[in-house]
């Protein structure tokens, strides 16, 4: 069959529907659930509502040299269960995963096991019917759950990203299905992520992060910000994940509203969450999470030791020194992440419920940048 | 009958995608580059690999590169510098 170019294009020749469905699986194209057959007038559809020819490349990743086309993009679009109405967010969402910054490649493939977060923001929420309230993160809404599926089937069969081939992830998480959400922006207390992020009020975006599995912050018992915020401070400075890298925090609306209710920024939410967000260097070496690799590091290296009495070294230490714990170790605070900027917030879920979520990002490292991009009109 | 259309890369050519070279016809007299990926132990696997080549081949040298980062490709300066010396680069990651 040729395309409306009239290029043949590559595929399978079936007779019906089921057949379709079962084709894809043998093919070893989809992410284990079933996946709509795209079939060339589902595909067109999809290309022809994003602003881009079949030709344009919408993600490059420079590591294995993988150029994924708008058509690519528009074939597993279409096998995620994206409305074409969806595209232009499906090409925005690549396009962020793509930033040479974002070092895809690293969280595509590490066994730290990341999942591609997607949080919209802006008047495509409504328009496509993005969900931020109740079940968040969880099934039961078309554009969250097949978007964020597309940037999977995209990493399976554009980059090759295959489990235990590719795709070296020890365990995974589920997030890794489908991670996309919108920003509840009308119950948060501050401005939508965007503007923060220096987009325009009324631009719609997508931010990007290269998630490990979310923890739940749970508090029905105060309204008062710092005790609340004590508990989510607590969560980040988990020794499992404590790392130099970034965390998101996305705030139940209840929660949001005691901030709000105190009169709380985002900026002192910030920076109180990075200041209370720490383990001693002594807590970190007990557990083994200072590795003398890190020693020569020098960002690790600063990371470790800002804190501490004896300074930053300016040497790398003896590897020895990655156990042996001193008394001022027990006193050197190791903060998780660099400074304020590294947490990002945001506000969604349910109305009813104190249940709120920290995701530290892949990677025992500095690990990759959020990064936001418009959604093209 | 319908036709389901391919998602994958692997039909596809791409400008600028560069293809593998091909594989030298032998290494004796070859200098043979070590390029590890970013990870603090694999210089120490590609040691012991150039060894193993260095017992069974007359290599000439063995020039080693490291990157700093598992996630981003090589440099232009150090693939520069392994095209201008080697006849064969070993890659290898070790977490």
């Amino acid at each position: 069959m040729a395309s409306a170019m009239g290029r043949e294009r590559e595929g399978v020749d079936l007779d019906d529907a089921w057949q379709a469905i079962e084709a894809c699986y043998e093919q070893g194209w989809t992410d284990g659930l079933p996946a709509v057959p795209p079939t060339e007038a589902l595909v067109e559809r999809m290309l022809a509502a994003g602003p881009w020819a079949e030709d344009d490349v919408l993600l490059f990743e420079p590591a294995r040299d993988r150029a994924v086309t708008a058509y690519k993009a528009a074939v597993n679009a279409v096998m995620a269960g994206c409305r074409p109405e969806y595209f232009p967010v499906v090409g925005a969402a690549l396009a962020a995963i793509g930033d040479p910054t974002f070092e895809l490649h690293g969280p595509a493939t590490s066994t730290g096991g990341a999942a591609l977060m997607v949080i919209v923001n802006g008047p495509v929420r409504q328009r496509l019917g993005f969900h931020s309230k109740a079940n968040l993160f969880g099934p039961g809404f078309r554009a969250n759950a097949t978007i964020g599926r597309t940037l999977r089937l995209v990493l399976l069969n554009c980059l090759d990203c295959r489990p235990g081939v590719l795709d070296k992830s020890t365990q995974g998480w589920p997030g890794k299905y489908s991670l996309c959400f919108a920003e509840d922006e009308e119950a948060s207390p501050w401005e939508p992520l965007s503007v923060a992020r220096g987009f325009r009020p009324g631009q719609s975006t997508v931010t990007v992060f290269a998630a490990e599995s979310g923890h739940n912050v749970l508090s029905h018992g105060t309204a008062r910000p710092e005790r609340l915020l004590a508990l989510f401070a607590d969560t980040m400075a988990g020794l499992g994940s404590l790392s130099p890298g970034r965390s998101v925090v996305v705030f139940a609306p209840e929660h949001a509203g005691h901030l709000a209710g105190e009169g709380w920024s985002r900026a002192r939410t910030q920076a109180w969450l990075y200041e209370h967000a720490w383990r001693s260097l002594a807590d970190l070496k007990r557990t083994g999470k200072v590795e003398p690799a890190f020693f020569s590091n020098p960002r690790l290296l600063e990371w470790l030791y800002r804190h501490h009495a004896a300074g930053v070294p300016s040497t790398p230490p003896d590897p020895a020194t990655a156990e042996r714990i001193t008394a001022e170790d027990a006193e050197a605070r190791v903060h998780r992440g660099l400074g304020p900027d590294d947490i990002l917030l945001c506000v969604g879920g349910g109305e009813a419920g104190g249940h709120s979520a920290f995701f530290p990002s892949w990677s025992r490292g500095r690990s990759v940048p959020f990064i936001t991009k418009e959604v093209p009109s | 009958m319908t036709r389901i259309l391919d998602p994958t890369l692997r039909t596809v050519r791409v400008a600028g995608v560069v293809p593998l070279a091909p594989r030298p016809p032998r290494l004796a007299g070859a200098s043979i580059g070590l390029l590890a990926n970013g990870k603090s132990n694999a210089m120490t696997l590609l040691d012991r690999v150039a060894q193993i080549l260095g017992e069974r081949h007359a290599i000439e040298e063995v020039v080693r590169v490291a990157k700093t980062n598992a996630s981003v490709p090589v440099t232009e300066e150090e693939a520069e510098a392994l095209l201008k010396r080697c006849g064969a680069v070993v890659t290898a990651i070790g977490d």
